[in-house]
């Protein structure tokens, strides 16, 4: 280790120093001051004589109760979001991997259609079509003797359109990320299985589930992590609407800070989102060890 | 006997495949409805959504028209966000993509002092949403005068973009194997020329990933634009959509169609254009 330390020079150090200072300056200070102004009453009747409170904003969050409610609603977006796309790219790669299927070109291709298009733009179509009196969805619905539903005006089918717009930006990624790790599977293995006698749900369950299971708590984990602050589904959708129903921390976060002024609970709501993602690697990493990936 | 157990196999064979195919065509009318209606409403002449209906999801040719981007183009700035859309992006794409490559290359190649823990430090700083950074970005960017700047959303912009596409280009490199440099060093390149002129090339893909990915943040950023830009004249097409879809800026539905598919499109195809390279790239990005 001594002698690597000292080998290093001049050149490999200018390299890197950008880096360093992007780092530095644009991420770790940031950080160390969004962390601070988390202690102040930063806010609009302190905007510049703003001063040092301690933990009150931590405090006044928690005995608020309405933490309970973000966290509650967090948890629901990212497990109901996880819940659903995860299985539905396995069993569209399980659909997709059958040998002889015709067409795989095309349905691979027109998969990709919700991944290919900026998810800003597409979350906003999807508000319009979500519409109550005049969504095509709803019309849709109406076509097929469906009751209009209030998809964006109702607590619960809020989130449930939250998640399930989720699901159709999602989709397309792990049914790709499945496709490819089954097509890594060596073929001798599925022809041995079909010699012993395994049909395809003993093939899945002895063959395909186990030489997978590393990627798939892999893409759980990182699923569930990337959709806790996914910030613009709830935002453009919804805007954590009705009330409050749909507000996630860091939607929370953005509106005490930028619709309330309160820019020191806001920066205490995100301090708070990070530090469960925290907990969630810390946790994943003792199962998985998902910083091996470093060495 | 045997021949009835043939013909049973076959059936039961025949029906698995077409429940498969049935199973995804309602998978892929659900992925391109979207896609679909909007680039059909942005053909047809609506002023609101409550003109909207069933029958016109079938395409009538004497009805459609290019009237909403005529409007799009002439009758609002869209062009102005255009541009300043693509100053943000393009920079910081630029700047973003060039420093990771640098520290990319360093990383994997190199003896960095602390490697390991600035390894660390690039992972854990991955899992935070660029959202998180906007509340003190702004007091520091407000602080320096760098408000209604492009030069301040650049610099975020690039900050944002240098991470993760550093951890990528490491990633990629530390798979192809040392021999190619060092064959190139024997034919007399140095070892940072090996690195550029043979290294590089070979790690294409996940550059090309890189770019994408850089330059698509910026583009669709609402979060910290809608916070510093506050002259119009800065606009980008981010915050000009976002006030559409909240009713501060009025526009016919058909108009707001031409937009969203105006917008998106170049992004789509440059998506298709790259697609392996893209999907290699992501799963590059997730395990190694």
């Amino acid at each position: 280790m001594v002698k690597k330390i000292g080998s290093w020079n001049l050149r490999s150090l200018l390299f890197i120093l950008p880096v360093i200072v992007v780092l530095i300056f644009l991420d770790f200070y940031p950080i160390a001051y969004s962390i601070y102004m988390s202690f102040t009453n930063f806010g609009e009747f302190h905007f510049f004589n703003y001063s040092f409170i301690g933990l009150e904003n931590y405090i006044r969050i928690i005995r608020s109760g309405f933490l309970w409610q973000l966290l509650w609603q967090n948890a629901i977006y990212a497990f109901g979001s996880v819940a659903l796309f995860a299985p539905l790219g396995f069993i569209i790669a399980l659909v997709m991997n059958q040998r002889g299927l015709r067409g795989k070109t095309f349905y691979r291709t027109a998969i990709l259609f919700p991944w290919a298009y900026p998810a800003f733009i597409t979350i906003l179509i999807w508000q319009g079509m979500l519409d109550y009196r005049f969504g095509i969805i709803n019309e849709l619905l109406e076509k097929i003797g469906i009751k209009p539903i209030y998809w964006l005006g109702t607590p619960g089918t809020a989130m449930l359109s939250i998640i399930l717009v989720n699901l159709w930006l999602s989709f397309p990624y792990y049914s790709y990320v499945f496709t490819s790790a089954m097509q890594s599977i060596p073929t001798e293995l599925y022809e041995a299985a079909e010699m012993d006698g395994y049909g395809p749900l003993g093939r899945l369950k002895n063959i395909i589930m186990p030489m997978l299971s590393r990627q798939i708590a892999f893409v759980v984990i990182f699923g569930f992590i990337f959709t806790w602050n996914n910030f613009y589904i709830p935002f453009l959708l919804t805007g954590g609407g009705p009330g409050t129903s749909t507000q996630i921390l860091i939607t929370y976060s953005y509106s005490s800070a930028f619709s309330y002024l309160q820019f020191g609970i806001g920066a205490a709501y995100s301090v708070i989102s990070i530090l469960v993602l925290l907990v969630v690697v810390i946790i994943a990493n003792h199962y998985s060890k998902m910083m091996t990936v470093l060495y | 006997m045997k021949n009835d157990k043939g013909k049973y196999y076959r059936r039961i064979r025949m029906a698995k495949r077409i429940v498969s195919h049935l199973f995804l065509i309602l998978i892929v009318i659900f992925s391109i409805f979207p896609i679909y209606y909007v680039l059909l409403m942005s053909l047809s002449p609506l002023s609101n959504l409550s003109q909207m209906s069933v029958e016109k999801l079938i395409p009538n040719l004497t009805y459609l028209t290019t009237g909403n981007y005529a409007a799009i183009l002439y009758h609002y700035p869209f062009l102005t966000w255009l541009k300043n859309t693509l100053i943000f992006s393009a920079s910081a794409t630029f700047f973003g993509v060039l420093l990771a490559i640098s520290s990319g290359l360093a990383l994997s190649r190199m003896n960095i002092p602390l490697r390991k823990v600035i390894l660390y430090m690039m992972l854990i700083l991955s899992l935070f949403p660029f959202v998180i950074m906007v509340i003190p970005f702004y007091f520091m960017f407000s602080e320096l005068g760098l408000v209604n700047s492009y030069t301040g959303l650049i610099i975020a912009y690039s900050a944002g973009a240098v991470i993760f596409a550093s951890w990528l280009i490491k990633n990629y490199v530390e798979m192809i194997p040392k021999d190619f440099e060092e064959a190139a060093q024997i034919d007399g390149y140095t070892k940072t020329g090996a690195l550029f002129r043979v290294v590089l090339p070979i790690a294409k893909p996940v550059v090309i990933f890189a770019l994408v990915l850089s330059f698509m943040g910026p583009y669709t950023d609402y979060a910290l634009a809608g916070q510093l830009l506050t002259n119009p004249n800065m606009y980008t097409m981010a915050i000009g959509m976002y006030y559409v879809s909240q009713g501060t800026v009025s526009m016919n539905y058909g108009t707001y169609s031409a937009f969203a598919v105006l917008m998106g499109i170049p992004i789509f195809l440059l998506f298709f254009a790259f697609q392996r390279y893209l999907v290699s790239g992501f799963s590059i990005a997730m395990y190694k």
